[in-house]
């Protein structure tokens, strides 16, 4: 009892002295407030792509791809996708058909609209009625490509990003002549894609096969059925994923990229915030030895500094956390980036806050460490003998 | 000169605080170098790239649609073109799906290494050329694997031949090294008249086509007449020299400059914030020594110059630090951006970036310290 007595009252004394300190408490909030910044600022990208990618993921839906491929490399013949269409449990349109859209990826090059410089997206041709599945994607201008015409339809971030798909802009793809007829938006995605006729497209760029094929199921619960059924069939290659599966492999290598740049750098700037940290801590202590040791002779004992100098660092150190997911979010959320070519906007979510406040923790308490040992530590006599 | 034991036991007065300031700066500045030298790494890939080599592939996609092998008399045959030579790409594994090896077909005719990066010795050169199924191997990768001229090396490959196998054997008949940053290191160098005659699809076309030209200066009119040539058929080119792709690549990493400068400058706010606080309250603590100083006839200037001079000590030790912690980073770092380095001008701008930063967060407590009257100095003692 007598401890959370004195913890609180030295913690109170500690904090009123604050103000003469206020240089030293400054630093560490600073520190901590930078630190936190570009931690959850880097995260914020992960986190941006991370919403894009699974934003459109939905449970019911299902990638098949030939086995052994991943993304945009697989093969699969005409004839698989017949015996595909006579599966079970897949959904059916209001007109009866089946909800599967069989997919061709053909990369495509565009320039960006301000700096000129090419990339690389996928001209994606899909099958079937592509509205009645997708139904995140809605038309902002113009129409649907038609079927067995060489038409395209553009997303609305490629227009915006790249030159030449305005609307009535023409494409040459393999010295084939393409229009493009409308924009539409997915969702929040960011990602420039264009939608062709699958089987047109396959004809004009010599391809007899399709690399994805995409599908609704009745009820995610079917998934597992749907999938021994896929594997049952001694006539199908083909690999089964849920839409999360597939888009999870996708991406690992980005996400993986991103993760491990912020932490290393937030690491960096986390351990040289708590070097300084410790410093101003240790100044602080070192002013107030007299004071201690004086609370000490008259009878507070040192597990008490100790505590609360710890508590004190931490309590200096939390700020400054949400200064720096204040600061990032403030700065950075909902800013679009596209490093490596590919485009999301930042966001700092609730979780990465969360984390941005225990890595402020963590750096209270290391930093608080080893100059709340030496404050409970010092010879009381000593101290007070010290001018 | 005679100053410096003053600055030294001035430097010395609270080791722990000295040390703590030092760290923090380091653990700065080996940041700073990390990043600069990662930039410096990209930079130097772009700068090293040949800009006299032009690849020539499918407008369409760099790798997806191959282009007729006829291209490639119509291309030898412009003006400024020294020599064309036909590439074919493609994958294979050495024994187990983890020792992936890159096969790349080239046709060893003479003038053939004028379009790559590649040192082959005259020898090996001859030797590729007389054997059909002769191979070159990275010189990196006859160690990694042990193979020696003479050996017989069976692929798994992605490519399928005429008679329905997948699988490839090459002879070993001598070995090469390539000088461009880029690509994998695990590559082989085959016939293309081979790989083209044995496939079972896609013959007579080429993945892409490299042209070296008569004078590095005529690079880009050599790329628009190839362009030019073959606008508006059904195998429309797109020409870009290698120092084109890797400026490209660079560019899609995104604005890594901002990056930098944004998280370089947070670290420098910080730091500046840490030690400006921590030489105040220095400086505060050493009033009475400071006033002593002056009373023996040092003047405000040089008081002013000798609290500067212990920052910038500290700062320029602490940077030199950090850049060597940076450096130690670099064999790992190198495992993503080839060519990481640490050139002499960012040791320079590191130490002067030290001593800025030095004059930055100690002015305000050497001015301080300048401002001190002996009196009152004395008296709050």
């Amino acid at each position: 009892m007598s401890f959370i007595r004195q913890f609180v009252a030295l913690l109170q004394i500690n904090l009123a002295g604050l103000p003469h300190r206020a240089g030293s408490a400054l630093a560490i909030m600073v520190g901590v407030t930078c630190a936190v910044g570009v931690l959850v600022s880097m995260l914020a990208m992960g986190a941006g792509s991370r919403q894009q990618e699974f934003g459109n993921v939905r449970a019911d839906r299902v990638v098949i791809s030939s086995v052994g491929d991943r993304g945009m490399a697989g093969n699969i013949p005409r004839d698989e996708l017949a015996a595909v269409q006579g599966l079970p449990y897949i959904r059916r349109s209001s007109m009866g058909e089946p909800i599967i859209v069989p997919e061709a990826f053909v990369p495509m090059q565009g320039r960006r609209r301000v700096t000129g410089v090419r990339i690389f997206f996928p001209l994606i041709g899909v099958g079937g009625e592509i509205g009645a599945d997708e139904s995140e994607l809605h038309i902002t201008a113009g129409r649907m490509f038609r079927q067995g015409l060489h038409e395209l339809a553009a997303s609305a971030p490629c227009a915006r990003q790249f030159t030449g798909f305005d609307i009535g802009d023409h494409r040459s793809i393999r010295g084939t002549d393409w229009t493009v007829v409308g924009h539409f938006e997915q969702g929040k995605s960011q990602v420039c894609v264009v939608y062709a006729d699958v089987d047109t497209l396959m004809s004009a760029v010599g391809q007899n096969s399709y690399q994805r094929i995409s599908l609704t199921l009745k009820s995610p619960a079917d998934f597992a059925a749907f999938r021994a059924a896929v594997r049952a069939d001694p006539s199908l290659h083909l690999e089964v994923l849920s839409e999360r599966e597939a888009t999870e492999d996708d991406f690992k290598p980005l996400n993986g990229l991103l993760n491990f740049v912020s932490y290393f750098l937030g690491g960096i700037m986390a351990i040289a915030a708590t070097f300084g940290s410790v410093n101003s801590l240790y100044s602080i202590v070192d002013s107030r030895r007299r004071e201690l040791a004086t609370l000490r002779a008259i009878g507070f004992r040192s597990a008490t500094v100790i505590a609360t100098t710890l508590f004190e660092s931490i309590l200096l150190a939390l700020p400054g956390a949400f200064l720096g997911c204040a600061l990032a979010w403030a700065l950075f959320e909902g800013m679009s980036v596209s490093p490596f070519g590919y485009s999301f906007h930042l966001v700092v979510t609730p979780s990465l806050a969360a984390l941005g406040v225990v890595w402020a923790l963590a750096m209270g308490l290391i930093g608080g460490l080893l100059p709340a040992i030496h404050a409970g530590r010092a010879s009381v006599a000593g101290a007070l003998r010290a001018v | 000169m005679r100053f410096l034991p003053l600055i030294w036991s001035g430097i010395w007065r609270k080791p722990g605080r000295t040390v703590l300031i030092f760290l923090q700066a380091t653990v700065a500045f080996a940041l700073f170098g990390v990043l600069q030298g990662l930039k410096a790494g990209v930079d130097n890939a772009v700068e090293e790239a040949r800009a006299d080599l032009l690849l020539v592939h499918g407008r369409a996609g760099l790798f997806s649609f191959p282009l007729p092998l006829g291209l490639l008399t119509r291309i030898q045959a412009l003006p400024g073109v020294k020599f064309a030579d036909p590439v074919e790409l493609f994958g294979g594994i050495y024994q187990n799906p983890s020792q992936k090896i890159g096969i790349v077909a080239v046709r060893p005719d003479p003038g053939w290494l004028s379009t790559f990066t590649f040192q082959v010795a005259p020898q090996y050169a001859e030797a590729l050329r007389q054997t059909r199924t002769g191979t070159l191997v990275r010189v990196h990768l006859a160690k990694k694997y042990g193979w020696k001229i003479g050996d017989r090396i069976p692929l798994q490959t992605n490519l399928a031949q005429k008679n329905g196998s997948t699988n490839w054997t090459f002879d070993v008949v001598g070995t090469y090294t390539d000088s461009d940053v880029g690509g994998g290191n695990d590559t082989i160098l085959v016939n293309y008249d081979y790989v083209d005659e044995a496939r079972a699809t896609d013959a007579g076309t080429v993945q892409h086509i490299n042209v070296s030209v008569t004078d590095p200066k005529i690079a880009d009119t050599v790329a628009d007449a190839i362009d030019r040539q073959f606008a508006n058929s059904p195998n429309e080119t797109e020409t870009s020299s290698l120092r084109d792709l890797a400026q490209q690549q660079v560019q899609s990493i995104g604005d890594l400059n901002f990056l930098i400068r944004a998280i370089v400058g947070t670290v420098f706010v910080a730091l500046l914030f840490a030690t400006t606080t921590m030489l105040m309250q220095s400086t505060r603590e050493r009033t009475p020594e400071l006033a002593i100083l002056k009373t023996l006839g040092f003047s405000d200037s040089t008081v002013f110059v000798l609290i500067l001079a212990e920052a910038i000590f500290i700062f320029c030790a602490a940077a030199l630090g950090g850049l060597a912690l940076a450096t130690l980073v670099f064999p790992f770092a190198a495992r993503f951006v080839h060519g990481v380095s640490l050139p002499g001008v960012t040791v320079a701008i590191g130490l002067a970036f030290a001593a800025l930063a030095a004059c930055a967060s100690a002015a305000l407590p050497a001015l301080h310290a300048a401002r001190l009257r002996i009196a009152t100095a004395l008296a709050a003692q």
